[in-house]
């Protein structure tokens, strides 16, 4: 059941650093920082004012639904992500199973649509109904279905921060059971709007550095005060590896397995041991048959929130041992934000895309940006400031998702690759 | 042109409980009261909403009825849970609303210094989709897999699905399947109404549904009220915008596959086919037999 190996041979991604693939590998390798302040809608009432945000040029949106920014961010990355797979090769099999699985993000509602709605309970003439007040999370699901005539039944993950990591574990299962020929999986989420951002203030999660944007997520680092809000997609394409092969196609990376974990801890606090985290990532070995051993670098949830970096880094300490001393770690986040239901996604695709050079050979694993003094309790090689080369082409990524459920993918790049 | 997910079950799974709820806000009371007989900690209600309850509910009283012990729940079981549209309370949104308004128009500096103000951070934790899911591991000490998806029945056929097909690989021993709803929300209701095309009030609904592969369940001695055989899914794509193809809303919303697999273990037939049309281009049909 398990002799099918997992190609990645397609990538799209809409974030905060943009959309096309190699400016974006530039970029994280550069270790730029796409925190701004909020241009969005007025957030000078807000303790946080910050944000990295998807330039408007970055993703097509959708008319009806125009209000919820993700729908667009989900639609481009998914384009995208058919493109890159189709770039070398003969084109995705049009004749075998493939679905799509996407982790999304909540369905809030607008503040103005509510007091529209307040007033008068009803959809609004001219209004699409799908576009008023709320959107269905699912409806970029099946707009994806469609688009790239996907026909198995679409799956959608609501595991919060672990959405996407999620979404991308199951699609990676039903490629190498069988059940699908390829897949398109990823996340899109967008929060940056009212209700997300007072939601997050509201509980204190968010860094209010905003004098110094850039310079405000800053996950392990000493002075870390929370999350950045940031927004985007993140799309892959999966295939069945010799289906690939066989079609010229250029095979990015190899998934080697996928792991979940419920914390069963706290609401919003991580298992103080990390033991839900420590789970996720050994199930994903295990799933995948190897040793910690073969593990040379994992690409963190890595928050900048106090007790989510803390929290990793002893999970990491517990799993692996003294082999955790000889992984390199590195947090996407000190870049980008936080993503939410797409955080994994796009983080996956960061690190595959800087794990490969352009010609196929070793490549890098990306700054953590801002790490500037350690906290004491954040004792690994987090790969501080500047890219470093990768010790070995297998890696693991986290995602933690707030309500304690936890996803972790282990990976293969793929330097062989032309 | 559609591709299945199709499973033939051979060693069959067997269906070891099956708990289920349906109320409408006037239940509220009797519904908070039942749940905490589920709960570690009557602490907890304060952060849990109504599909929160339900979950917990549904879920304990299946694992009671199934006879699971907390050890075979801790790491070898996973959930498997579809939720149902976010249940904002109006309340609470009435709240929010009367203080951002400026000059008759929304504010966003009104909302943010004043408007969100007016409300309980703990609302965060009523509406996140993945609450229920953290109530259930919590209470019930789970910490192994999940698939938490939304919104509808169509998605709890894909739970169904994933579920089996982790049983039969071996990769757990146990699955909570089910499905929460709280519709008698006032912005749920709307969105039933407006959005998907119900004609009228719809209730709170809630199920859950123990399977284990049925030489495990054997082992244990468990009650076995069917084995499940087959599972066949099917999607059409189509275009979500077009309201008007789409399949009428199931009233018992995303638990609707599970009131009716109640019915007809009610029936006393030695085996029968469920068969579903969802309104999200999803058809499913499942194949039980008696143990």
């Amino acid at each position: 059941m398990n002799a099918r190996r997992v190609a990645v041979t397609g990538i799209g991604v809409v974030s905060p650093l943009g959309s096309d693939l190699a400016a974006f590998r530039a970029r994280l390798i550069a270790g730029e920082s796409a925190a701004a302040p909020v241009s969005l809608f007025d957030a000078s009432g807000f303790a946080t004012r910050i944000a990295a945000q998807v330039r408007a040029e970055d993703f097509t949106a959708v008319p009806a639904t125009a209000r919820d920014r993700k729908i667009g961010f989900g639609l481009t990355a998914a384009r995208n992500a058919v493109a890159d797979a189709q770039a070398h090769g003969a084109p995705l099999a049009r004749t075998l199973p493939r679905g799509a699985a996407m982790g999304i993000g909540l369905e809030l509602f607008s503040m103005p649509d509510m007091l529209r709605y307040l007033a008068v309970p009803e959809v609004p003439a001219g209004e699409h109904p799908l576009g008023f007040l709320q959107t269905p999370s699912d409806l970029c699901l099946h707009l994806v279905s469609r688009e790239h005539g996907l026909t198995l039944p679409p799956l959608l993950h609501v595991s919060a921060c672990a959405a996407s990591t999620d979404a991308i574990g199951m699609a990676f299962r039903m490629v190498r059971d069988g059940e699908a020929a390829w897949m398109l999986a990823g996340g899109t989420d967008s929060m940056i709007n009212p209700m997300g951002l007072g939601g997050f203030c509201k509980i204190q999660a968010m860094t209010t550095r905003n004098h110094e944007p850039a310079r405000a997520s800053r996950p392990f680092d000493r002075e870390r005060d929370g999350f950045l809000l940031g927004e985007g997609a993140g799309m892959l394409v999966l295939e069945e590896w010799e289906a690939a092969r066989a079609r010229g196609a250029r095979i990015h990376a190899e998934l080697l397995g996928y792991g979940a974990s419920f914390d069963a801890f706290g609401i919003s606090d991580p298992h103080p041991e990390g033991e839900g985290a420590r789970l996720a990532m050994q199930r994903a070995l295990a799933d995948a048959g190897i040793e910690p051993g073969e593990v040379a670098h994992i690409n963190a949830h890595g928050t900048s929130t106090r007790k989510n970096d803390t929290v990793e880094t002893l999970a990491i300490h517990r799993l692996f041992g003294a082999h955790a001393r000889r992984l390199t770690v590195n947090a996407t986040k000190s870049m980008i934000g936080h993503l939410i239901s797409a955080s994994g996604a796009v983080e996956l695709a960061a690190q595959i895309l800087c794990g490969v050079a352009p010609d196929g050979a070793p490549g890098v694993a990306h700054p953590t940006i801002n790490l500037d003094n350690p906290d004491p309790e954040c004792d690994l090689d987090y790969v501080a400031q500047a890219a470093r080369p990768l010790a070995g082409p297998v890696f693991l990524k986290n995602s933690f998702g707030f309500g304690g459920q936890n996803a972790s993918l282990a990976v293969r790049l793929n330097w062989s690759s032309p | 042109m559609s591709d299945p997910l199709s499973l033939t079950l051979d060693p069959p799974l067997a269906l070891t409980a099956l708990a289920t709820h349906c109320g409408d806000a006037a239940d509220d009371a009797t519904l908070a009261q039942a749940a905490l007989a589920h709960m570690k900690s009557p602490k907890m209600k304060k952060f849990m909403g109504r599909q929160d309850l339900i979950a917990v509910l549904v879920a304990g009283r299946a694992v009671a009825a199934a006879g699971l012990d907390t050890a075979r729940l801790a790491r070898r079981a996973g959930l498997y849970l579809a939720v149902g549209s976010i249940p904002f309370e109006l309340d609470d949104v009435k709240a929010i609303a009367a203080h951002s308004v400026r000059e008759g128009a929304f504010s966003c500096e009104a909302f943010a210094r004043e408007g969100i103000e007016q409300v309980n951070p703990l609302l965060t934790f009523r509406c996140l989709p993945n609450m229920p899911a953290f109530h259930v591991s919590l209470n019930l000490g789970m910490q192994g897999s999940y698939f938490v998806t939304h919104p509808g029945a169509g998605q709890a056929w894909l739970a169904l699905s994933r579920a089996a097909r982790d049983l039969a690989a071996g990769r757990i021993d146990s699955a909570l399947v089910g499905a929460v709803a709280d519709q008698s929300n006032h912005l749920v209701d709307f969105r039933m109404r407006h959005q998907f095309g119900a004609t009228g009030g719809l209730p709170n609904t809630g199920a859950m549904l123990c399977l284990e592969r049925a030489a495990d369940a054997a082992a244990r001695g468990a009650p076995v009220l069917a084995q499940l055989t087959a599972l066949d899914i099917r999607y059409t794509p189509h275009d979500p915008l077009d309201l008007a193809a789409a399949q009428p809303v199931e009233a018992l919303g995303a638990a609707a596959p599970w009131f009716a697999l109640e019915a007809a273990l009610a029936a006393e037939e030695r085996a029968f086919e469920q068969q579903a049309t969802c309104r999200d281009g999803i058809t499913a049909r499942a194949t039980w037999r008696r143990a």
